[in-house]
């Protein structure tokens, strides 16, 4: 039987997460980034942590395919030598799903419709990934 | 995206058309040999550049840079627009839409009945049925393949109707943690961090 000692995400108590800070954060990306459909915040390992997600989506569905899928991003982009993974980002034919990184243990899912602008998305995201982070640490 | 979402052509055929306009130069010569009429593509070309204009205009602009482009359109308009007509099109839009209150990019709505009115037209019935309250006039353009300014005219003539109501905030922003304790700050693990095998309880 294995036996793990020191989770990398334990239930702590007494500690706060600043979940109106984070909800915010993703109420303001679905305002500015218009095609914007759901957001999830997960840890790496799957487990949604806050999710502004439309009825029919499961947030811990999303999570767990977003944490699948940064981790076989990062594996590639450690394996290849591109440096340090930021983003990965799946195109369909009726819309997008993008994962960013949030240090080595969180990640933002942001889905969007066929008519994102993946490009303003891109850039919106840079700044609400460096707040997000800051909120899950302190 | 409206030859597709209308079902006119393929998705397999618009790939192919514009696989081999990449070598011919030219989308609507390839979409005319897949049965596409010259003067049903022209139609599309400008109900696509009005709503186009119409969509920028009924937005916020924050910045806008006046390039020397001069890469040709896709499916170009066979004689252009003036300026002048297309600006003249989109005002004329934009006043008939003010006084409607509802913004295309801001509101999001739902349906103001939990069952749906008898009698509603099979594109009312549609629209009813992608009304979640976080979808707004654009998204559900998007949603239903159409262009926005159709679509905005039609959801706000709903509202006028009682059909759609404009979505409260706490029903086209949810966010929830579940309910959930608390979890330890996002820290990096430190050297204490360990993962141990007692292999005596293998």
């Amino acid at each position: 039987m294995f036996v793990l000692s020191g989770s990398t995400f334990p239930i702590l108590k007494g500690s706060e997460l600043d979940y109106d800070a984070l909800s915010a954060e993703l109420r303001k990306l679905r305002e500015n980034v218009a095609g914007v459909t759901d957001t999830v915040i997960a840890a790496s390992d799957g487990i949604p942590i806050v999710a502004d997600v439309a009825k029919n989506i499961d947030p811990a569905h999303i999570s767990a395919l977003a944490a699948a899928d940064l981790g076989i991003a990062r594996q590639a982009a450690e394996v290849i030598g591109l440096g340090t993974l930021s983003q990965t980002v799946v195109f369909g034919s009726e819309g997008y799903m993008a994962v960013y990184a949030i240090g080595r243990l969180s990640l933002m899912v942001v889905l969007g419709d066929k008519g994102l602008n993946l490009g303003r998305l891109l850039h919106e995201t840079r700044p609400v990934i460096e707040r997000v982070g800051v909120i899950l640490s302190s | 995206m409206l030859l597709l979402s209308s079902g006119r052509i393929e998705e397999g055929d618009w790939t192919a058309a514009l696989v081999e306009s990449v070598e011919t130069r030219s989308l609507q010569a390839a979409l005319v040999a897949r049965g596409i009429g010259v003067t049903e593509l022209q139609g599309l070309v400008m109900a696509a550049m009005r709503d186009g204009a119409f969509a920028t205009a009924v937005g916020e602009i924050e910045r806008y840079v006046v390039d020397e482009c001069i890469d040709p359109p896709l499916l170009p308009a066979a004689r252009g627009v003036a300026p002048d007509l297309l600006l003249d099109w989109t005002a004329r839009r934009l006043d008939a839409i003010a006084a409607f209150s509802l913004s295309p990019y801001r509101d999001c709505v739902v349906p103001a009945h939990e069952a749906e009115p008898a009698g509603l037209t099979a594109e009312r019935r549609e629209i009813v049925a992608h009304a979640t309250g976080r979808r707004t006039a654009r998204d559900m353009a998007f949603a239903l393949g159409r262009g926005l300014h159709p679509v905005t005219v039609e959801i706000a003539r709903m509202i006028a109707d009682g059909l759609l109501e404009i979505a409260p905030p706490a029903t086209s922003f949810r966010c929830s943690h579940w309910g959930l304790a608390a979890l330890r700050p996002r820290t990096q693990a430190g050297p204490d961090f360990e993962i141990s095998l007692r292999s005596s309880e293998v």
